[in-house]
């Protein structure tokens, strides 16, 4: 025992003493603009928020708010091995490579208020892909907002987050409210059914959406016997599915992820809902799901972006995904290719803005860089095409909803 | 007693809280009487098979609770300690029965008939057996090393500290977990033969429905090893020497009875069942990932405390219970499914003010505690 | 060299060849690698791999240590050769033999992370130093040979004359502190302390105006968690009472905060400093109406009750229920901040100021509270319930006041915590926060003031520190827990206790249970 001890003490000290060494290195002098000197561009001097000074040798940041540890971990973990592929993927500029910082910050607001604070404190870093859930980012959001470091969030679904006037907020995920009333359209018009259930995750995302799936549908004269939410991944969702087959809706509808989803379409074989029809969203969507729910998931339905489903960009990332990590992409968590695109815009908008200093040094006007992203016009990534509204939801277009048939996803509007 | 000076009559104990007390439980049971009546009398919108299909996800649940509860109570009756790391062992077993059925499902051949099938498909009930056995001995190992690093050498301290080191065990294996197989949440691979979302149809008053073959696998074997456990505890030469630890740790050692080995032991005995419990979980449930032990773990803490903490019928009692309540007590009082939790720990204070020691704890008179 | 001298040997090597493997299984050996490569300067850009000479210092450091624990301190020298042999030997042979499984998964290019996540070729041919087959042999040389430098080191280190150089160097130490002692004039030794403390109020005020937002975050963050382990402890510590949902009264006060100053859901915006103290009055009345049917309820069933009450109300805060009273799961957003003579008040350093100085105010109330009649009757009634009651102090009235005080504590922490943060959700109130506030306690050392501020720095601030290991921060913490508690059950800085008598600690320590309080039955 007195070993481990001993052993533990040593690996911690080590640990703290190279977490406290580079701290000179990393933090260059507070003096983030010094406009007297010629070298300095110009832009630096117009912008609102100054310039962020890359030094030769150092490299362009860029940061990513998201859980790591906890329940949410996979999340967090996909979206940083996402991200690093899109920074390996970024030629350098100017001779600087991009660095892809990503920091734990546990999916709540007392951890994205002390990542973002982490962050603003890195003069070199320049945009944040993040954060991932909503409770940080509204956390993260003002302090970034103080430097002038833009967002672009690949999943925090939140409708307030672009309601509160943010220059520096924005995000490529589908917003609830699209997806919410093109899913209870379909379901009304398309499917022709009148009598449903929601259910939702009892999360953030999966909530907001089954909130306006309810209302909607029941605005088209639907009737939704029943909206419930469970705790999500708490894997024993009989009971709940018992009650509901009481009221005997002719389909199911589900705002969550894969994993509760997989167990939602199990178990409602065995609750007298066989016949209803299982339909999710873009949380759902996924090989995972297949995997999962196995023939018990035939004749469902889920939701994409409205993209090629399968473009060489993106196969030639799925292949580079596969081979960096050992799992597919989306089989941590559905917003894999988000991430990528978050970060490949990131980059390519620094690109966009960035000056060479005479001095040798990379100068990013922070303001410039701000409107850039929130300028993102027609930009196509692998997981869509995002023109960002003036309030920073990028992505406007309504979902392609996918039946399952034989083992497979078949789109079918 | 009768010779006890009583204090001075100023400084009474007060009657004000156990009347409050009382009248906070007879408020909160009245409600609970009001909800009943209305779902059941004048609502009266489930069928009776509805009922049973409750009843029936209940005690499978409820069984696999038991078996965590169990754990948490043999180690509670004989250390005095809330061993908060149980959850995780139940989580390592999940994976062990995980990677067994992997492993026998990657393993194919060609039957006789010709088609290509997986060892887990072609002898489904050796893979199972295969799974717990795994499970239990990966669990026990696990629930052995536990005790012997991060309790054995505080035996002697003030209890909260074996407690915040079971939180730190915890916290460790969990990340642990993480760090070795990714935060991914896994699907079992169960057999063909008990797939989820198969089951037995069978008709109830008039209406047909499916006990999952899970399920069934699920509560009858909770009810063979709670049963061995209870015979191994009352009869064996171990369980008496669990008892008489539990009863006075000197003594039993004055009596030659190796304390730190049968404490081991207890530890290996909950631990399996906890692998027993994991691997259910798994069959039945489908998810396997790291974070997979904590809540069932909290779930049969409150079991093990709902039916008398240190009492092993009481344990079981308090699973099926808890079990029960959480699957059918939303519908029965017509409150949502979210509020489950929330149900069960009102009912778990309402029966401790009613009976301080669980329902079948030892009840102690406050002046003897 | 009896067979009572190996086995111990060949256990420790083969126990440490079991945690060197699950390092290299969760990639552990690579992040040390990363580290030390750090610490001599390179720069490793994330996500690359260190330079390989780095991972062989790791190894050579590993080894050295196997050999320095392995050999047994009263041993003689060429003993304690002979076991850092054995235990490096087996170490190596161990890892010779995961080595030749490693090297086989290269060469047949198996990839096994659908199932170990962690093991990507590149950092397996780091750990083999890209030396392929005959890195078993390498492995084997290495730790032999480090081993037993490891053992070479504690000889000489511990040997008579390196011991009775350290003791020189002690002794000569506290000659110079005994005669510095002597030679102070008098005024330092009268207002010493008060210097110390000007001083300490000086550094408070100018440094959060120079060291940045981040640091800020962090010390404020361990501000409101030592006023919340100061809250735990009178209900723990003082009046012995084990609770486990303490989260749930920071809520109160977070949600108050939140609801009454927060453009949505009610847009009351009442202001912080009226909406601070409704939070602290809701943090007491929820423990007003959590404590009178629970009172009285024995140790651990009073722990179990009290962590399904945090659950309660965490559960009921998200819930569908209570969804357009406060926000659900998305929480409360856009929360406004103080404001001070009508200037607004909330700037990362107004922050930290304000946590500084509501800390030390609870630090004082604390301090009189301890002392008080109060106080004291609270010990009284966590040493011993029955001999408390017949001196005549109120059992039931007593640990209800305790509970009040302590939720209020952290109502005020709460409500702080949401304005600072502009946000609060029921992530922020998982049974988490309740378990590492009484963590804090327990590693600080209960009923200790200086041990709850460094408690509450090791486990809120060190987990910022550790930001740098990532992913491997919590298996670090929740190892270093269980460390401490083993190693230092009292705490890093125990109570002194100077209003009890001598004896008391090693009660503590031999009955395993201070008295018939709350913590025991």
């Amino acid at each position: 025992m007195k070993n481990f001890k001993g052993l533990i003490v040593v690996i911690v000290a080590v640990l703290l003493l190279s977490a406290c060494a580079p701290a000179a290195v990393n933090t260059p002098a507070p003096a983030e603009v010094v406009p007297e000197t010629d070298k300095v561009p110009a832009e630096c001097a117009a912008d609102r928020y100054g310039c962020a000074k890359i030094e030769p040798g150092q490299t362009i940041k860029i940061g990513m708010g998201s859980p790591m540890t906890g329940g949410d971990a996979s999340f967090g973990i996909d979206a940083e091995q996402s991200g690093k592929i899109a920074v390996a993927d970024a030629e350098p500029l100017h001779g600087f490579s991009f660095e892809l910082v990503a920091e734990d910050d546990q999916g709540a607001a007392e951890g994205g208020a002390a990542v973002a604070n982490k962050f603003v404190a890195d003069q070199t870093l320049v945009g944040v892909a993040g954060h991932l859930f909503s409770g940080a980012t509204a956390a993260a959001m003002p302090i970034y907002e103080a430097k002038g470091i833009p967002m672009l969030s690949p999943s925090a679904t939140n409708p307030t987050l672009t309601q509160k006037g943010s220059a520096v907020f924005n995000r490529v995920p589908f917003t609830d409210a699209a997806q919410g009333k093109a899913a209870a359209t379909f379901i009304y018009e398309e499917l022709g059914f009148r009598k449903i259930a929601v259910m939702h995750d009892g999360e953030d995302y999966g909530k907001g959406l089954a909130e306006i799936v309810k209302v909607e549908f029941e605005a088209l004269g639907g009737e939704v016997v029943e909206f419930v939410g469970i705790t999500s991944k708490e894997a024993d969702y009989t009971p709940v599915l018992t009650t509901i087959a009481a009221k005997s809706p002719e389909l199911i509808y589900f705002g969550g992820y894969t994993q509760d989803a997989g167990v939602l379409a199990n178990q409602m074989k065995t609750t007298g809902l066989e016949n209803a029809v299982f339909f999710g969203c873009d949380g759902t969507f996924g090989t995972d799901f297949l995997n999962r729910a196995g023939a018990n998931g035939e004749g469902s339905y889920h939701a994409t972006p409205r993209t090629p489903p399968q473009t060489p960009e993106k196969t030639a990332f799925d292949e580079a995904y596969k081979a960096a990590y050992g799992v597919g992409p989306g089989e941590l968590s559905p917003f894999t290719w988000n991430s990528y695109d978050c970060t490949t815009a990131l980059i390519e908008k620094v690109g966009d803005v960035a000056v060479l200093g005479a001095d040798g040094a990379l100068y990013i006007p922070r303001g410039a860089l701000v409107d850039a992203v929130r300028g993102l016009n027609n930009w196509t990534g692998i997981s869509g095409t995002y023109t960002c509204a003036p309030v920073g939801d990028c992505n406007i277009q309504g979902p392609q909803f996918h039946i399952v048939k034989n083992g497979a996803f078949v789109p079918v509007n | 007693m009768e010779n006890e000076i009583r204090p001075p009559r100023r400084y009474k104990r007060s009657k004000l809280p156990k009347l409050v007390r009382w009248i906070f439980g007879l408020i909160v049971l009245s409600y609970f009487f009001w909800r009943l009546y209305t779902v059941f009398i004048v609502q009266n919108e489930y069928t009776p098979d509805i009922w049973v299909r409750l009843l029936i996800s209940g005690l499978v649940i409820g069984g696999v609770y038991s078996l965590i509860a169990i754990g948490y109570t043999l180690v509670y009756g004989i250390l005095r300690m809330i061993n908060f790391a149980h959850g995780e062992v139940m989580m390592i077993g999940t994976f062990a029965g995980y990677f067994v059925f992997e492993a026998t499902n990657a393993i194919r051949f060609t039957s006789s008939t010709g088609e290509i099938t997986s060892l887990s498909n072609a002898q489904p009930f050796l893979s199972i057996l295969l799974a717990f056995i795994v499970g239990m001995t990966v669990a026990a190992t696990f629930g052995f090393l536990l005790e012997k690093i991060a309790y054995r050498p505080l035996r002697k301290a003030p209890r909260l500290i074996p407690l915040i080191s079971a939180i730190g065990a915890s916290i460790f294996l969990q990340n642990l977990a993480q760090l070795l197989f990714s935060p991914l949440v896994r699907d079992y691979k169960n057999p063909d033969l008990i797939a989820r979302g198969q089951g037995w149809a069978i008709t109830v008053a008039g209406a047909r429905l499916t006990i999952p073959y899970t399920g069934v696998l699920t509560f009858s074997l909770s009810i063979i090893l709670m049963f061995a456990l209870y015979t191994m505890v009352r009869k064996s030469k171990l369980g008496k020497s669990m008892r008489a630890v539990a009863a006075d740790k000197s003594t039993a050692a004055l009596m030659g009875i190796d304390v730190n080995g049968v404490i081991s032991q207890t530890f290996i005995i909950s631990g399996m069942l906890a692998g027993a419990a994991g691997v259910m979980w798994g069959l039945h449930n489908g998810l396997v990932y790291y974070y997979v032990g904590f809540m069932p773990g909290i779930k049969a803490f409150t079991s093990a405390v709902l039916g008398g903490i240190g009492n092993i019928p009481g344990a079981m009692l308090g699973g099926m219970l808890l079990g029960l309540i959480e699957s059918i007590g939303p519908t029965a009082l017509g409150i949502s499914y979210q509020l489950k939790d929330v149900l069960a720990f009102v009912i778990l204070i309402i029966i401790l003010i009613f009976r301080p020691s669980g329902i079948l704890g030892e009840v102690l008179s406050e002046e003897k505690v | 060299m009896n067979k009572n001298l190996v086995s111990p040997s060949l256990k420790r090597g083969l126990t440490f060849g079991i945690v060197m493997i699950i390092f290299v299984l969760i990639d552990l050996d690579v992040m040390v690698a990363t580290m030390l490569s750090k610490l001599f300067g390179a720069n490793v850009i994330r996500g690359s791999l260190p330079d390989v000479r780095f991972m062989v210092l790791f190894l050579i450091l590993f080894g050295m240590f196997v050999g320095w624990s392995t050999s047994s301190d009263d041993a003689k020298p060429t003993t304690k050769l002979f076991q850092a042999l054995v235990a490096g030997l087996t170490l190596g042979v161990v890892l010779g033999l995961f080595d030749l499984i490693l090297n086989q998964l290269i060469v047949t290019g198996t990839d096994v992370r659908k199932y170990l996540a962690a093991l990507a070729p590149e950092s397996i041919r780091l750990f083999l130093f890209d030396q392929g087959a005959i890195s078993p042999l390498l492995h084997l040389g290495l730790f032999t040979v480090a081993s037993l430098l490891g053992s070479l080191m504690k000889i000489l280190l511990k040997s008579e004359s390196a011991s009775r150089f350290f003791k020189g160097v002690k002794s000569g130490y506290q000659g110079l502190k005994a005669k510095a002692q002597a030679n102070t004039p008098n005024w330092v030794k009268k207002y010493g302390k008060f210097l110390l403390f000007l001083l300490i109020g000086l550094l408070a005020f100018f440094l959060p105006r120079i060291w940045g937002s981040y640091n800020n975050y962090v010390v404020g963050l361990v501000g409101l968690y030592v006023i919340l382990g100061i809250g735990l402890n009178i209900i723990v510590g003082l009046s012995g009472q084990l609770m486990l949902g303490f989260a749930a009264f920071f809520a109160m006060g977070a949600y108050s905060v939140a609801l009454l100053n927060a453009p949505l859901p009610h847009g009351i915006m009442l202001g912080f400093w009226p909406s601070l103290l409704i939070g602290i009055l809701m943090a007491v009345v929820a423990a007003v109406l959590l404590g009178l049917p629970v009172m009285g309820m024995r140790g651990d069933y009073l722990a179990i009750v009290t962590l399904g009450f945090g659950e309660i109300i965490r559960i009921l805060l998200k819930s569908d229920l209570l969804t357009s009273f406060t926000g659900g799961p998305r929480g409360i957003q856009d929360i406004r901040g103080p404001t001070l003579f009508g200037q607004p008040f909330s700037s990362d350093i107004d922050y930290t100021y304000i946590i500084l100085v509501v800390m030390v105010l609870s630090i004082i109330i604390y301090k009189r509270l301890e002392r008080s009649r109060t106080g004291r009757a609270w010990l009284a009634v966590k040493e011993d319930t029955k001999v408390a009651q017949a001196t005549g102090v109120n059992i039931m009235t007593n640990k209800l006041l305790a509970l009040c005080l302590g939720a209020a504590f952290a109502g005020l922490a709460g409500g702080i915590f949401a304005a600072r943060n502009q946000f609060t959700g029921p992530n922020d109130h998982q049974l988490m926060v309740s378990m590492n506030i009484l963590s804090i306690l327990i590693v600080g050392g209960v009923n200790s003031i200086p041990g709850i501020i460094l408690g509450a720095f090791t486990l809120k601030g060190l987990p910022e520190i550790l930001r740098e290991i990532e992913n491997y921060r919590l298996l670090v913490f929740g190892g270093l827990l269980v460390v401490m508690m083993i190693s230092r059950p009292e705490g890093l800085w125990p109570a002194t206790r100077p209003n009890i008598e001598k004896d008391e600690g090693n009660k503590l320590k031999e009955d395993g249970a201070p008295g018939e309080g709350g913590l025991n039955d």
